[in-house]
């Protein structure tokens, strides 16, 4: 017997370049493009931009990238909530913090911990939020005050775009434990396996906050060979990518006798 | 320009926030390693705001601001706290202090929180 159809709707699936498909969901799976994938053997679910347009990456085996247009949100949230995963019922806040700055506006949600072989998603109604393993930095408990009661919270830090957020989950405690001890083990598989100088602790809590090459060797006092080395070694340790290369130029004999014409056309 | 007075026992910390207040268009008017420091300097150089860590030797955050504010009660203050001091930031905020950033921080949020509290956003 056939499953039941829950939407079917045109979409964009990229194969060497977009084209025009249409997609079945029905209770237990997502079909396009002669693909049929059960939704609980998704392995992972991003919203990305792919080859010019907004897309949603569902990976089964390969990646498949489809822009469902005006449904966009609507498939996406579905298929996070029936994703392969382990799931923990738990109550979040996400973000707490932002950049090291408290966020104002962010409010506690009911919903889900979905834990999947990539990522680690906070899934309420509202909000679906992925958070790559390897964006994971740590996992903590605290307490916190929370409805006029202290309670036990997990903070869980992860980064988005550049900044250091924070995110808490609340949920019983042993719950929490078993969490916790989850989520570390994800945390130490994506840790660098050396450990890092003061120099080097040093440099790349500068390079988080913000602060410019130029800056950093006169902070620390080290030299540009020097800095670039510690750079080539983060690149290494997969802590940093390259951005930008800096140019040191010197000049030419023309270059200095053109300096020397500007200084002259200064003074007149 | 809003007169900056940075508080925390790490060297390299204080260099850091010196660094990015500057960039930020705040006038560095001292630094102090202890919170014992941090009152001293508070009632000669009367600044526009500081940044306050947390734990530190001879005299914590906390009680530095609580001096403060016995000195000042319109001081504003920022406590600078590593995460997992939120018990200590909200003792901080009953007394007083005007908001808080949750090392490690990054630039331009130091500087918006910094500018919200000076009113020079």
């Amino acid at each position: 017997m056939s499953e039941r159809v829950l939407l079917k709707t045109p979409a964009e699936i990229f194969d060497n370049g977009w084209k025009s498909t249409e997609v079945v969901i029905t209770e237990s799976d997502i079909t396009f493009a002669n693909t049929k994938i059960q939704s609980r053997e998704i392995q992972d679910l991003e919203k990305l931009e792919y080859a010019g347009k907004e897309a949603v990456r569902i990976k089964k085996d390969r990646n498949y990238y489809l822009n469902f247009g005006s449904r966009q949100q609507q498939i996406f949230r579905y298929l996070a909530f029936n994703l392969k995963s382990d799931r923990f019922a738990v109550y979040f806040l996400s973000p707490a913090t932002r950049g090291g700055v408290v966020v104002k506006d962010s409010k506690w949600e009911k919903g889900y911990l979905s834990i999947t072989d990539e990522a680690i998603w906070f899934l309420s109604p509202s909000k679906q939020l992925r958070i790559s393993l390897n964006s994971l930095g740590s996992v903590g408990k605290d307490v916190r005050t929370i409805g006029g009661k202290q309670r036990v919270v997990l903070v869980v830090t992860h980064v988005e775009k550049g900044e250091v957020i924070t995110s808490f989950v609340l949920c019983p405690e042993t719950t929490l434990e078993m969490l916790q001890n989850y989520l570390q083990q994800l945390i130490d598989m994506h840790k660098p396996k050396e450990k890092l100088s003061d120099a080097e602790e040093q440099i790349l809590t500068m390079v988080y906050t913000g602060v410019d090459s130029v800056s950093i060797e006169s902070i620390l006092g080290v030299s540009t060979d020097e800095l670039n080395r510690y750079f080539d070694r983060f690149v290494d340790l997969g802590l940093a990518k390259v951005v930008k290369i800096r140019k040191e130029v010197e000049l030419t004999p023309k270059g200095a006798a053109l300096v020397s014409e500007i200084m002259k056309k200064a003074a007149r | 320009m809003a007169k900056v007075l940075i508080v925390d026992d790490t060297a390299f910390m204080r260099k850091l926030l010196r660094n990015i207040l500057f960039s930020g268009g705040f006038d560095i008017v001292g630094e102090a390693e202890n919170g014992k420091q941090a009152v001293e300097l508070y009632k000669q150089l009367k600044p526009d705001v500081m940044t306050m860590d947390i734990v530190m030797p001879e005299m914590n955050g906390i009680e530095a601001l609580k001096e403060i504010r016995k000195l000042d009660p319109n001081a504003k203050v920022v406590m600078c706290t590593a995460v997992g001091q939120e018990q200590m930031v909200k003792a901080a905020i009953k007394l007083g202090a005007k908001g808080y950033i949750v090392k490690p921080f990054q630039a331009p949020k130091v500087i918006e929180e910094l500018k919200r509290i000076t009113g020079m956003s």
